[in-house]
């Protein structure tokens, strides 16, 4: 049995469902991250297990227990918000030890518990300063601080490094990390960015309009997504995703890419997913993400599937540590991810690799995967 | 008073209690209703159900003292006849003229004269801190202070014009608050000096609040000042004057205080707007029925103004 | 704006152009600062001078020879209608009813804000703009049927007088008033605290109830404590307003030692009987207007923060 269950959860604001049937579960000590665009219910499905939001139907247990009807301070549950929330009337200290006041906690069980939370968060010098005075990093562990004191079974995250830099982002977002791997807590983390949630996790749902899309560990979502939302959503710079047919190749089948004012280019497929041969002669959404598309001499060696095609490159797009060439299939923009050193020129024809074991077919009608 | 409160508790659905709830959570889920609910209950009881109940008394013919009996229109009817018996004029005449004088020149004035000053003042005035509570300050003050103290001022024997006689211009004559034509005027006059350094402060406050980048883009595409004020600024102040003139309004058709301090009610009511005329009829003339009516009318002129106003600025904020 | 100026003056061409602007527009400034200040200064000086000076002296000049005798007489002698004791009794009324209708009314407007922003329920529009409504009614729709109920109840008052002893403060006029000005400023009040309280990050509520802080805990150890701005400014603006008010104080405490201030003043100065002492009036009227003016000086800030708020809905 799982730590966190949720079945069948349903929220209704009149006649609006803003979630439509929830089912998802999380092990003890686990990372569980909501990620989706915005209004698509993931921070209503976090305030309905913190309790702050009624749910309409369904079920919500931790531990076993069922916590739906339960007040938010009841459940056992600490979270962080993406204001921080920190009460500005008070100190740091003042803030963190509320919900033990609240509680009715002994002041000298307090001041202990906020020493041992201001030592792991290195937060101790600011423990009398009122939150007005601190920087965002440092108003961000002190909501940290906040939650972690409460020793809570399940922490909840809403977007809590939204209102950061980029670089303490990257910084926190480790800081958390390790936070999980100390203290083992089980955790629920909300965020809109998929890089976030395919760090932290170790589970991710990817929802929309107040669905799952899919419900899988960081590599299945990556490696394998259900539908092209999940496909596009996850992933910087996201997958390619190309119209294109499926030809047959003598006994095996092909996917054939249009290419302005040229032959089609024809990819022979060597291990096609079963499906697909329902496609022979269909359209088909070809799928193939940044990094499986290459100079050929930057192609995975030991890849079983490659096949080379010249590509005319419209831009290039120097980033340093890769270059990204831009080329166009199937009438689309098709971003190629290649070695910073990559000798390539835009306006020329160039071969270009691709890794056609990572390559991933949807019906455009459904815009489901083929397996 | 029962019927009121349960209309509170309609308007107010428990949606958010669950059957499971005990009674103690289902009584935490309510308690924000009932913390808001005697005040509602309070403005229900006692501004709509009172207003009801004048309406009910305009038709009647209540006297010094409220009858019950429903007679019809009557009072409607007389204070019609009244609005076209100018001559010689009746109290309604007079108070419904002096309203349309004092509002339309109050509401005006005010308006000019706190747009003039703020864009004055907003010319990088040195001293600006000191001259900005002195246009203010009279809104601190109670109508009747300020009735007085015009009072003093205008008065032919005493004020303005018995100074200017003493430092040699004899020929002056001022003589407004005791001539029956022209009383109404020295209330706008007194209105507009109290009023109008607040309409100043809300025009300035949209002054600071334009985005300076709009300003720059103006000078920059060659506009002289005059017409940056009148094809930029102006416009764009549009918020502040529909506030200012709805406070201003509000302002002048509940202006009574004024008049019986600084006029008496002038020269044979000769000052009355329809709230003197009410109070008048209601509380001294022993005409509570024609009291009620002309509160009723009053009510009705204000909601016309208001209600569209309020309906906009609640709306526009969907939640 | 301050961009304007600056360019507006370059604009101007010449050093003389310039120079001949920045004369009328301070010009026109210190005169409009005379218009706004003559009818205090011509109060001030005239509640300082004899009446032998009023009636044969200059109204701009500058008394003479300076004399507190007209305030001492407003404040213990002069007569309110057939009392003669001053009007120190009347001011005492005023502060008697201010201050507990200031604080009660705000209190409850801090408290309907409260709901009406961080527990909403269907219809809180709806409520709110019933309640907002009332702010801009006419009194005169309200004042015959109130007139109407606090004359019964002050006919309850006798008969508990009668039966316990006690009258509760029912008939009682600086109550009746008190309770006047608290259902009629709710509406100011409630709509004060409820723009503030709209722009209050709901998150620090949604935390407190994490924290298990129940509805008044939150309200007292979260909401208050962040509210002083708004709680001065709605508390200068029901000052003022109530004390300021005339209507409801002549229709409900008219007559007798209860009146407020207002119309204790307006009987002092409509008074036919007698000569007219108009450095007494002055004075009067200086004095029903220090409060309000101290309030003004001492926190003028506020105090048009509080006007615009009334002004401009949010």
């Amino acid at each position: 049995m799982a730590f966190l269950e949720i079945d069948g959860l349903k929220k209704r604001f009149g006649s609006v469902e803003i979630l439509k049937g929830i089912d998802v579960d999380l092990e003890k000590g686990g990372f569980l991250v909501l990620v989706g665009p915005s209004g698509c219910g993931k921070s209503t499905l976090l305030n309905t297990i913190a309790g702050l939001e009624t749910i309409t139907e369904g079920e919500i247990r931790v531990d076993g227990r069922t916590i739906n009807d339960l007040h938010p301070s009841k459940r056992d549950i600490a979270m962080v918000f993406q204001s921080y929330a920190l009460y500005p009337n008070m100190t740091v200290a003042g803030n963190i030890a509320f919900g033990m006041e609240m509680r009715g906690v002994p002041a000298a069980e307090r001041q202990k518990a906020i020493d041992k939370v201001a030592k792991v968060l290195q937060i101790g010098h600011l423990l009398q300063r009122k939150p007005s005075q601190l920087s965002g990093g440092q108003r961000q562990r002190v909501a940290m601080g906040r939650a972690l004191v409460r020793d809570p079974k399940l922490f909840l995250f809403d977007e809590p490094l939204s209102n950061l830099d980029a670089k303490l982002r990257v910084d926190m977002r480790i800081e958390i990390k390790r936070l999980h791997a100390t203290t083992g807590t089980t955790i629920v983390y909300v965020t809109h960015d998929q890089i976030e949630a395919m760090t932290l996790a170790t589970k991710i749902a990817v929802m929309r309009d107040g669905e799952v899309q899919q419900f899988g560990t960081p590599a299945e979502i990556y490696n394998n997504p259900t539908n092209i939302f999940v496909a596009d959503f996850m992933g910087s710079p996201a997958m390619n995703l190309v119209p294109a047919t499926i030809g047959g190749n003598g006994g095996g089948l092909s996917v054939v890419l249009q290419r302005d004012g040229r032959e089609p280019i024809s990819l022979p497929l060597a291990k096609p997913p079963a499906g697909l041969s329902a496609f022979q002669g269909k359209p088909v959404i070809f799928g193939v993400r940044p990094e499986a598309l290459t100079d050929p001499e930057g192609a995975e060696r030991n890849a079983s599937n490659i096949a080379t095609a010249d590509c005319h490159i419209e831009v290039i797009e120097p980033a340093g540590s890769d270059t990204f060439a831009v080329t166009n299939l199937g009438g689309k923009a098709v971003v190629a991810r290649l070695r910073a050193d990559a000798k390539i020129q835009p306006g020329t024809m160039t071969p270009l690799a691709f890794n056609l074991t990572k390559a991933v077919f949807f019906d455009p009608a459904t815009e489901n995967r083929i397996l | 008073m029962s019927t009121v409160a349960e209309t509170s508790m309609t308007l107010t659905p428990e949606h958010d209690s669950r059957p499971s709830a005990s009674v103690r959570s289902r009584l935490q889920d309510a308690l924000p209703k009932i913390v808001l609910a005697p005040s509602f209950a309070a403005t229900i009881v006692f501004v709509y159900g009172f207003i009801l109940w004048t309406i009910y008394l305009s038709f009647t013919n209540s006297k010094t003292f409220p009858s019950y009996a429903i007679t019809g229109p009557r009072a409607y009817q007389r204070l019609w006849r009244w609005t076209f018996e100018s001559d010689p004029p009746s109290s309604w005449y007079t108070s419904i003229t002096n309203m349309g004088i004092f509002g339309f020149l109050y509401i005006f004035i005010c308006l000019a004269l706190g747009l003039f000053l703020a864009i004055l003042l907003d010319q990088k005035i040195r001293g600006e801190g000191m001259l900005r509570p002195i246009y203010l300050y009279p809104m601190a003050l109670s109508f009747i202070v300020t009735g007085v103290a015009w009072k003093w001022f205008l008065d032919p024997g005493l004020g303005l014009e018995q100074t200017l006689h003493q430092w040699g211009w004899t020929s002056f004559h001022f003589d407004w608050i005791k001539n029956k034509d022209f009383v109404i005027y020295t209330v706008v006059i007194a209105g507009v000096w109290q009023a109008s350094g607040f309409i100043m402060a809300m025009f300035l406050a949209g002054l600071r609040g334009i985005d300076g980048e709009i300003m720059k883009a103006a000078q920059i595409d060659g506009a002289t000042t005059f017409q940056l004020y009148r094809r930029i600024v102006i416009p764009l102040l549009r918020p502040v004057f529909l506030s200012a003139f709805i406070v201003l309004a509000h302002l002048a058709i509940k202006s009574y205080d004024l008049v019986v301090a600084l006029t008496s009610g002038g020269p044979g009511g000769s000052a009355w707007l329809p709230s003197n005329f009410m109070y008048e009829y209601t509380f001294k003339r022993n005409e509570m029925a024609v009291g009620s009516a002309s509160a009723v009318i009053m009510l009705m002129t204000i909601t016309a103004i208001i209600v569209p106003y309020l309906y906009s600025e609640l709306r526009e904020k969907p939640r | 704006m301050s961009v304007v100026t600056t360019t507006a003056r370059q604009d101007t061409g010449g050093t003389n152009t310039k120079t001949l602007n920045r004369i009328v527009i301070y010009g026109l400034l210190a005169l409009f600062a005379l218009f706004y200040l003559m009818p205090l200064f011509v109060m001030l000086v005239t509640s300082f001078k004899t009446m032998d000076e009023i009636q044969n002296g200059n109204m701009l000049s500058l008394p003479r020879a300076p004399t507190f005798e007209p305030w001492l007489k407003a404040w213990g002698e002069t007569c309110v209608g057939l009392t003669c004791a001053g009007i120190k009794g009347y001011f005492w009324n005023s502060i008697k009813m201010v201050v507990p209708a200031v604080l009660i009314s705000t209190l409850l407007g801090a408290l309907n804000g409260y709901v009406l922003t961080k527990w909403r329920f269907r219809g809180h529009t709806l409520v709110f703009g019933l309640m907002l409504f009332a702010c801009f009614i006419p009194f005169q729709s309200v004042l015959l049927p109130m007139a109407t109920i606090l004359g019964s109840l002050g006919r309850f008052g006798v008969t508990l007088q009668n039966a316990t002893g006690l009258t509760f403060g029912l008939g009682n006029p600086t109550v009746n008033l008190v309770f006047v000005h608290v259902v009629y400023g709710l509406g100011f009040t409630t709509l004060f605290f409820r723009n503030y309280y709209e722009a209050f990050p709901t998150e620090l509520i949604k935390a407190a109830q994490v924290d298990g802080a129940s509805f008044f805990q939150i309200f007292r150890r979260i909401m208050l404590p962040n509210s002083m701005p708004i709680f001065v400014v709605t508390v200068i603006y029901q000052f003022t307003n109530i004390w300021n008010d005339f209507l409801f104080a002549s229709a409900y405490a008219g007559t007798g030692d209860s009146m407020p201030m207002t119309v204790a003043l307006n009987n002092v100065v409509n008074t036919s009987t007698g000569v007219v002492e108009y450095n007494v009036n002055m004075a009067a009227a200086m004095i029903a207007a220090l409060p309000t003016l101290l309030v003004y000086v001492l926190a003028g800030r506020y105090f048009v923060r509080g006007l615009m708020a009334g002004a401009v809905k949010g």
